[in-house]
């Protein structure tokens, strides 16, 4: 099987990505998910929102790449001008090919579009001479060169030893086709630049034209270097490096996983002909937590995840490939799923519009509206006559649907900045109570109200014991947070903090003397629980911590600090409900993990092993019911081979499988355990168990052996 | 300058010298053919004659001649061919076909070149040709029609036959044994070749077809004529336009061969191999130590030319090598001594070395795993070492196995003339487990 | 010969070359100064170029057929032959095997520079090696030589690889095409590796022999930055000869670390600090420093632009030389690590030993019952076994802490881990073919990957029980 990255998975989700591409899926679509009457609309939706997402994450892509490109511009730039101003020093570097180490981490899928962008940077800003090729593309030398050459001088280049059936041709191929030797590529050059820039002195081409200015380099891109050849590289190394006085080349290898493979590709014979530059692309963590920043934690997009989908999509992310573009689609695949599936998506959408869209629900939406557990809930809480109300009058309801739709996008646009707050309160504190990443925290709260937590309760006993200045930062920090928010609530929540921050610095004009003896005695346990690492003892410190504060009175500072606290508190309180609680959230939250992971994560091998050991869960037929591990007789014969090869050892008797076989399916058939014919093999059972057995083979459970005539391996273990 | 100054009784020294060049290296480089062939007599007339009668009465023939590179097996063919050419009717009778394994490659070309050889192009012209035979036969009608009355014999040469029998089904080998055993055209094959098993390598149908004519250059040459063909490949030919200088030459020629040391190293020469190629080579050497300001050849020049012929490569490649290098071969040498020549890989090299540096607890050689690294690839890429097998790509440099190129002796010799060898390093050399 | 002023120092060396080249760059038919300019460029090279001049004698004079010339990298085989050629204008082509990825790029390059472009334009598609010689004997009918051609092959071992006729046909080319030319071979590697089974026109042998320490030290003198004395630089280049001459002897490599490291020795001058014939306080200065290089410059690990970098900031933080090895940390996904993990331990146990290792009870075994005869040398000197996948797949389900479905991407997985070079597939097939893997990481390696996910490798490795 070829793969190309850690983060290849299957994406069987493949198709439905595909949906967005051509419009005529549209009624593909529409074509068989709930509630059709009004899912043209959902999928305009849809549409929307993921174009907006495609959109924000390749600007963020771009961002996030920036910086790197940048760097490895200047690279190019400054060793196109040293190879032109000559000093002592340059003089000794000049027969080094100038090569950039770019080392983008193992999740190859995102590579692509970071060369992308990389190549076209370059064809604008530095020079238009970039090829870029790929280790599969090149096996030989030859082919290296070929594909080199072409992408260059974008003309066909003909291998000379590769035979051509038409011959009357050569006469007229010779002259527009080239050979394929970076001589053709200097002459190339050489006419290139001297045509291009006019100005420059008519050069033979064996003196090196390096001196004058406008020499663009020629670049060119290894994407993956891992995967050449390296006797390849070596000998197009070796045969460039003999042309770098005439043609300004330099490489830049694209590197998955780290710079000490070029040292293991090359011998030193090589090596020392290139001059290596290392770039280290950003960590794809933190790429992931750009993304999820940007996406996730932000109330501009309706659609949501739950707390499962988010961990599925997360632990997909970390455990088996660090590819962000995959975890991307799996938030595209849920889009879909979500509003293929949930009727009331319509609802999930900007709130103009889904104000409007309530308006526009149909009797059976409402109907479904009052289905929802949540809604449930919120009924239960009303008095009885409001509740026949809701349950009945479909007008009423959709005017009590506007305000729980207005109350969720409260909900989010609140949620979000004190989730942030918390996170910069949380985050400083040691061994991070709360995680360390704000996606933890984040699903910590949409998991369970995060105040029953036992961590937030330390949490919030750590914050009691913060020294003041630490304290302040953090202030400062959620006003920032808040500054941008407009909400009444986050308003208010800001004019607070800004008074508490204000009375602390009033602390300071009072008592500054009294202030200092206090603090150290307070700042002194927390500093070095910073140190400690096993929670038994930082739950001892807390303790004695206690004592010490029920000891002694309060002071000014530590007064103003539990009401920060307390404050905090309160927010989260009020904010950080989990969704469940909000009523309506089925419309925004999709949360269906399962549908998630059978798509992203699937197991192919328990699947065919659970269809071949209980027909019944995929034939639905009552005749293959049978009582756990055994099969019953009247299966297809695959299952039956299936399950007689399960007890055989490592290799397996053909003979002995037919026998056993035979007697199976003869007791199927119903004939008598005594009877002369009984697990007789006739023809028809032969043919059939052969076809059974190609069958298995074909699945990869056995194979021929030659260790032994009349047997085949093999080649599954257990998961039975 | 050219050297058609006959009757000009005396001239300046670099003028002789420049002849001398002039003449002697026109011999040594096989150029200029010799005026009799030395030894080969025999040989020579026998093949004279065949070649003449296919020449003048149309007889075809076929026959191989054999033996060791160097042996002057074409130089036999050149005299030959040179003395029946001196006749008329053969010079405007015969035709002759050079083919050579080396570069026709396949029968394809080889018929390429045999047209263009007998300048037939325009006549074939773009005809198609069912088979390689009928091509092959048109080829030769169209010879007939060039005169009406009889075919013009054909001489075709097939230097290093040997290759000849590589070819796909042998098809040129039947086709012109074939028709030198059918009486349609005259034509003689004569091959060439340094395999005595060569008959073997034919298949049967093509070997049923060859006359069985072998003509077997088996030098038996005893050092005394070897001696002398060195004094005459040296010597002036009389025709040297200035006599007493070619007197002079000649002479100290003579004296240079009867001198003791001289013979001795060519008695070395003799016994490694007695062919004319070795021998020119020798020569040359000598021949390039003549200059203006030293106008002879002095047995010293023998001496020092048969030094350079037996240098032993290797070892000059070892004295190349840094103190590290030299310290990871003998480390191989010692595995190689304990492990029975089982193949070795980089670790146990380096474990090897740590071992002794152990002993000697001086600084001055530990270097790291990556420099130890760059040291054995470079031992690997000058061939002292090669690796087991092919897979190269499949394990990691370090732990592929090697075998060593050199044997215990080379190692050794090498050591001693090495420059400045520190004496710790020769020692543990010398001693007799790592 | 050199062998008489070996060690010498430079100055009474340079003056012994002085006599010599000239007496032996003599040869009638070239001009003096001519002669004497070549003379110039080829310092401690002239014995060798006064033998290869003598052997090719005056131009219109024939030469030996084909001339093989053996030497170290950089022992100046090819400088020598370029500058003499060059130098004495004979007509020449040069050829880099390396370069001809098809024999045709050989071809025409010898009949473009022998013939011009119209001659090589006569070949015909696909040309064979007869084709060659047809058309080169057919140009030389019509241009015969009046002085040697001579077709020099650098990195001649490749045309081994090459088809089998080439090389001797072009042993034996002067034969071949009838006219006055003399290919010459360098290659780094000795003849005897080169002769084919049914042998072939022996070559005349020449050996380069590399510079002595000598000689590298008046070489590299010669070079001398323009703002300093000759004595200083030369002083400077003794040093430096000190530390590397015993690693590495290659006059290139040696030329790229002086120029380097020049700025560096310079410094206590520039700071008035030593004046420049105190030898000794400069080689204190520099030796640490140079020692240092080792491991960076001459390994590559950092560029030359870097380095002179780093020597600008070595000041502020001082030691922090990280070279391309010193980032060997990769990040990789959770599982990628165990399974990664597994398969070292399945590479360096062995597979009789697992038991111990992962049956969770497998009582008190002794390292002595499975040690073997015939094992002494532990397996982290014998490299990696083979191991096939599904006890790869059983280590991985035993060392891996939590319960791992065997999902498609686990597979998937382990044949990225291959593709990034990090395993590798021994045996050919897919992977339902029960295929066999090799761990292809060093212990360092595994070791910080192992610290990432807290678990001692050490104490499952069967060579560190």
């Amino acid at each position: 099987m070829s793969t190309s990255s850690v983060s290849k998975g299957c994406f069987v989700f493949k198709p439905s990505a595909k949906k967005k591409k051509t419009p005529s899926l549209k009624d593909y679509f529409i074509h068989g998910c709930e509630g059709a009457e009004d899912s043209e609309t959902r999928f305009q939706l849809c549409q929307n929102l993921w174009d907006k997402i495609k959109a924000d994450t390749e600007a963020l892509q771009d961002e996030l790449n920036r910086k790197i490109l940048d760097s490895l511009l200047d690279f190019t730039r400054k060793c196109s001008t040293t190879r032109q101003h000559s000093d002592w020093a340059a003089q000794m570097r000049a027969s080094e090919i100038p090569t950039a180490a770019l080392v983008l981490g193992v999740n190859v899928p995102d590579h692509d579009m970071t060369f992308q962008s990389l190549s076209d940077l370059l064809q604008q800003s530095v020079s238009p001479h970039v090829a870029s090729v790929q280790a599969k593309e090149c096996g030989a030398l030859k082919h290296l060169m070929k594909r080199v050459l072409e992408r260059l001088m974008d003309t066909e280049v003909t291998l000379d030893d590769e035979e051509e059936e038409v011959t009357e041709q050569t006469s007229t191929q010779l002259h527009n086709s080239v050979h394929c030797s970076l001589e053709t590529l200097c002459d190339w050059y050489i006419a290139k630049t001297k045509k291009s820039f006019s100005g420059t002195p008519g050069k033979k081409r064996s003196s090196p034209g390096r001196d004058d200015p406008q020499q663009p380099p020629v670049v060119i891109i290894f994407k993956d270097l891992e995967a050449f050849n390296p006797r390849v590289l070596q000998d197009f190394i070796l045969i460039c490096s003999r042309y770098i006085q005439r043609l300004p080349l330099m490489f830049i290898f694209g590197i998955a996983t780290s710079p000490s493979t070029i040292q293991h590709m090359l011998p030193h014979s090589v090596s020392s002909l290139l001059c290596i530059e290392l770039f280290q692309s950003l960590s794809c963590t933190q790429h992931l937590a750009t993304v999820i920043d940007k996406l996730i934690l932000t109330p501009d997009f309706p659609f949501k995840l739950s707390d499962k989908v988010m961990q599925v999509l997360i632990s997909i992310f970390l455990y088996h490939d660090f590819s962000v573009r995959n975890f991307i689609k799996g938030i595209q695949l849920a889009l879909v799923e979500h509003f293929h599936s949930q009727p009331l998506s319509v609802l999930c959408c900007k709130k103009k519009e889904a104000l409007l869209n309530v308006m526009q629900l149909s009797h059976t939406d409402l109907e479904r509206i009052r289905q929802l557990p949540s809604f449930k809930r919120y009924v239960e809480k009303q008095e009885l006559q409001e509740q026949t109300n809701l349950t009945t009058d479909d007008t009423h309801l959709k005017e009590v649907c506007r305000k729980l739709i207005k109350d969720l996008h409260k909900y989010h646009k609140n949620y979000y900045p004190i989730l942030r707050c918390l996170h910069t309160m949380t985050s400083a504190l040691p061994r991070y109570p709360l995680g360390k990443q704000i996606r933890e925290l984040h699903l910590i709260c949409l998991e369970k109200t995060v105040w029953e937590n036992e961590d937030y309760q330390s949490a919030m006993k750590l914050l009691k014991m913060l020294a003041k200045d630490e304290l302040i930062t953090l202030l400062q920090r959620c006003a920032e947070i808040l500054q941008p928010v407009k909400s009444k609530k986050m308003k208010k929540a800001r004019v607070h903090l800004e008074e508490l921050l204000a009375k602390f610095r009033q602390l300071d004009t009072v008592a500054a003397e009294t202030q200092s003896c206090v603090e150290d005695s307070l700042i002194s346990p927390v500093k070095n629980l910073g140190k400690k690492t096993d929670l038994f003892q930082l739950q001892k410190t807390l303790l004695e911590m206690n004592e010490t504060r029920r000891s002694k009175k309060l002071n000014p500072f530590e007064l103003l600090r539990n009401e920060v606290v307390e404050f905090i508190d309160s927010l989260v309180k009020s904010h950080l409900s989990p969704p469940e609680t909000q009523t309506l959230n089925e419309v925004c939250y999709y949360s269906s993990s399962t549908a998630v992971r059978r798509h992203l994560n699937a197991t192919p091998r328990t699947s065919i092993q659970a269809a071949l050991s209980s027909p019944y869960y995929y034939l639905q037929n009552n005749s293959l019911k049978s009582e756990e591990g055994s099969v019953s007789n009247a299966a297809p014969d695959i299952c039956i081979a299936y399950k007689l090869h399960l007890e055989c050892g490592r290799l397996i008797n053909l003979y002995d499988w037919l026998e056993a076989y035979a007697t199976v399916v003869s007791a199927a058939e119903g004939n008598h355990p005594d009877s002369d014919n009984f697990g007789k093999v006739d023809e028809v059972k032969h043919a059939r168990f052969i076809r059974a057995v190609s069958e298995l083979e074909f699945l990869g459970f056995i194979k021929s052996t030659k260790k032994k005539t009349d047997h085949v391996a093999r080649l599954t273990w257990g998961g039975c | 300058m050219s050297k058609r100054k006959v009757g000009a009784a005396h001239m300046p020294v670099g003028e002789c010298i420049t002849q001398v060049q002039e003449i002697l290296r026109q011999r040594f480089c096989r150029q200029r053919v010799p005026d009799r062939p030395g030894g080969v007599e025999a040989q020579h007339k026998h093949l004279l004659g065949l070649l003449k009668r296919t020449a003048v009465h149309g007889e075809s023939n076929s026959v191989l001649i054999v033996g060791p590179r160097g042996a002057g097996k074409t130089m036999l063919l050149k005299c030959v061919l040179r003395d029946l050419m001196e006749e008329k009717e053969v010079q405007k009778n015969l035709l002759q076909v050079h083919l050579n394994g080396l570069l026709q490659t396949d029968d394809r070309i080889a018929l390429k070149e045999i047209t263009r050889q007998l300048s037939l192009e325009n006549v074939v012209g773009d005809k198609v040709f069912g088979s390689f035979s009928e091509n092959l036969v048109f080829l030769l009608e169209a010879l007939k029609k060039g005169d009406r009355s009889s075919s013009r014999p054909v001489l075709f040469v097939l230097d290093e036959f040997d290759l000849f029998a590589h070819h796909k089904n042998q098809t040129l080998l039947y086709n012109l044994f074939d028709v030198s055993q059918s009486a349609q055209t005259p034509i003689a094959v004569v091959g060439l070749t340094c395999r005595l098993d060569v008959l073997e390598l034919l298949e049967k149908r093509v070997k049923s077809r060859f006359s069985h004519r072998q003509i077997h250059l088996l030098s038996s040459l005893t050092f005394p004529q070897y001696l002398e063909r060195v004094q005459t490949q040296l010597s002036l030919p009389d025709d040297f336009p200035d006599e007493n200088f070619a007197q002079n030459w000649n002479s100290s020629i003579k004296a240079v061969c009867e001198d003791k040391s001289v013979r001795d190293v060519l008695q070395r020469h003799f016994n490694s191999s007695k062919d004319h190629r070795t021998m020119n080579m020798l020569l040359m050497l000598c021949l390039s130590r003549v200059s203006v300001s030293k106008p002879t050849i002095k047995p010293a020049d023998v001496l020092e030319a048969s030094r350079m012929c037996f240098s032993d490569a290797k070892a000059n490649m070892l004295h190349g090598l840094s103190i590290l290098e030299l310290c990871l071969i003998i480390a191989m040498k010692h595995l190689n001594d304990i492990y029975e020549g089982e193949p070795f890989n980089l670790q146990m090299v380096h474990n090897e070395f740590k071992k002794f540096l152990h002993r000697k607890s001086s600084s001055m050689y530990n270097f790291e795993q990556p420099v130890i690294m760059k040291a054995f690839e470079h031992l690997q890429q000058l061939e002292l070492i090669r690796p087991v097998d092919g897979s190269s790509a499949k394990t990691q440099r370090e732990y592929q196995l090697m075998r060593l190129m050199l044997d215990h002796s080379q190692i050794m010799e090498a050591l001693q003339k090495y420059p400045q060898c520190p004496t710790d390093v020769k020692q543990w050399a010398m001693s007799a487990f790592g | 010969m050199v062998v008489v002023v070996l060690g010498a120092p430079g100055t009474i060396l340079r003056s012994v070359m002085r006599s010599k080249m000239t007496a032996l760059l003599q040869q009638p038919g070239y001009e003096e100064e001519r002669l004497q300019r070549v003379a110039e460029k080829l310092p401690c090279r002239d014995v060798q170029a006064g033998l290869l001049l003598s052997l090719m004698g005056q131009p219109q004079q024939y030469s030996f057929p084909s001339i093989f010339i053996y030497g170290h990298r950089a022992s100046g085989k090819s400088h020598v032959l370029q500058v003499l050629l060059k130098e004495l204008e004979l007509p020449h082509a040069t050829v880099s095997c390396v370069e001809c990825v098809s024999v045709v790029l050989l071809f025409e390059q010898v009949l473009l520079s022998f013939f011009g472009c119209d001659a090589a334009s006569l070949l015909p598609r696909s040309p064979s090696l007869s084709d060659f010689v047809r058309v080169y004997r057919q140009q030389c009918s019509q241009s015969p030589a009046k002085q040697t051609r001579y077709i020099v092959m650098e990195k001649a071992e490749l045309l081994r690889d090459t088809d089998a006729n080439l090389l001797p046909a072009l042993l034996r080319l002067q034969e071949l095409v009838e006219d006055n030319v003399t290919v010459i071979l360098l290659s780094e590697i000795v003849w005897d590796k080169f002769r084919p089974n049914t042998g072939c026109f022996e070559p005349l042998l020449l050996h380069f022999p590399d510079y002595s320490k000598g000689e590298l030290q008046q070489i590299l003198s010669q070079d001398r930055h323009p703002s300093y004395s000759a004595e200083f630089y030369s002083s400077y280049i003794n040093i430096l000869l000190g530390v590397f001459y015993s690693v590495c002897r290659d006059l290139r490599e040696l030329r790229h670390l002086a120029a380097l490291n020049f700025s560096k020795f310079c410094e206590p001058l520039a700071e008035g600090k030593v004046k420049d014939t105190d030898t000794h306080k400069l080689w204190r200065n520099i030796e640490p420093h140079l020692k240092k290089a080792m491991q960076t410059v001459y390994l590559r690990e950092v560029s030359s632009l870097q380095w002179e970098q780093m020597q600008q900031m070595e000041e502020k933080e001082t030691g922090t030389v990280r070279g391309l090895s010193a980032h060997t940390h990769v990040e990789l996904p959770y599982y990628s690590k165990f399974l990664l993990i597994a398969a070292y331990l399945a590479s360096y146990n062995p597979a009789r030993t697992d038991k111990r290792f992962f049956v969770k009870h497998h009582g008190k075994i002794k390292k002595t019952n499975f040690l073997k005869k015939n094992e002494k040398t532990s397996n982290h000197l014998l490299g990696p076994k083979p191991f096939p996948l599904d006890r790869l797949l059983a280590i991985f389900y035993s060392v891996v802490d939590s319960r791992v479905a065997p999902t498609a991407s686990i597979f998937s997985q382990i044949s990225s881990l291959v593709t990034l070079q990090l395993l590798t597939k021994v045996s050919q097939g897919d992977l339902l073919d029960a295929p066999k893997f090799k761990c292809a990481v060093s212990l360092d390696f595994i070791c910080a990957i192992s610290r990432t996910v807290n678990f001692e490798i050490l104490k499952y490795l069967y060579d560190f029980l």
